[in-house]
């Protein structure tokens, strides 16, 4: 199951300043997290934060930009793991902005996020096979008919 | 729809193909996610299958939620004292 996240606020900036806040890494380190971002579709960057041993998140997220209208839009992508190669976050962070009089309204997307990531994680491949199992097996001890 | 009645690990571990000890990690790693409840009642443990569990799950989208809520918040306390800076 995926979901969208989306938040849309307003600052009262142009929105050549609020660019600069998600495109310039010293600006954007100040509010979202240490980066290396470069605003050049293709370019290949990482957000360094907490580990979250619980999602198993060893604190690296892994970006690619993947669109750029100046002023307008940026896109990348969001990847993150518990760092042996294996992907458990693969999702998108979309910006837009809109100007607002002297305002600027930003919109922020991130989708692609995944439901229960802990329950594929938590689990093995057998327990995860047995999963219907259980509906039945609860089932039929609930009404005590023996197991098929 | 998984039904909420109990089992006790004995009879979890009849029904599957593991030991009693496996299953007993299993439930562990079920309970330490939110998708059951333990009861002991007399010498047996009896496990329920929490529905809700599922929703109350920790997971990247609670997650991400509050932490964009969170980050364009600060962006706006840093866009802010530009403002006053002026």
């Amino acid at each position: 199951m995926n979901r969208t996240i989306k938040h849309t606020f307003q600052y009262p900036h142009s929105p050549k300043v609020v660019w600069e806040y998600l495109t310039q890494p010293e600006l954007i380190a100040q509010w979202l997290m240490p980066n290396d971002f470069k605003a050049i579709v293709g370019h290949n960057f990482q957000f360094k934060t907490r580990p979250i041993p619980n999602f198993d998140f060893d604190g690296n997220i892994y970006c690619r930009v993947l669109e750029i209208i100046p002023l307008k839009k940026l896109v990348y992508s969001w990847t993150g793991g518990p760092g042996d190669g294996k992907i458990n976050l693969d999702s998108v962070v979309s910006w837009t902005l809109t100007p607002k009089g002297d305002s600027t309204e930003l919109h922020l997307e991130h989708s692609g996020l995944m439901e229960n990531i802990n329950i594929y994680n938590a689990m093995n491949e057998g327990w995860l096979k047995n999963g219907n199992k259980i509906d039945e097996l609860i089932n039929t001890a609930a009404h005590g008919t023996p197991k098929a | 729809m998984l039904s909420k009645e109990s089992l006790t690990i004995n009879s979890l571990a009849e029904n599957f193909d593991m030991s009693r000890p496996a299953v007993s990690k299993h439930i562990k790693i079920m309970y330490n996610a939110g998708f059951i409840s333990i009861t002991d009642i007399g010498r047996e443990r009896y496990c329920t299958l929490k529905q809700d569990g599922f929703s109350e799950l920790q997971n990247w989208i609670t997650y991400f939620d509050s932490f964009w809520k969170n980050k364009l918040k600060k962006l706006e306390s840093l866009l802010n004292e530009k403002i006053n800076k002026k």
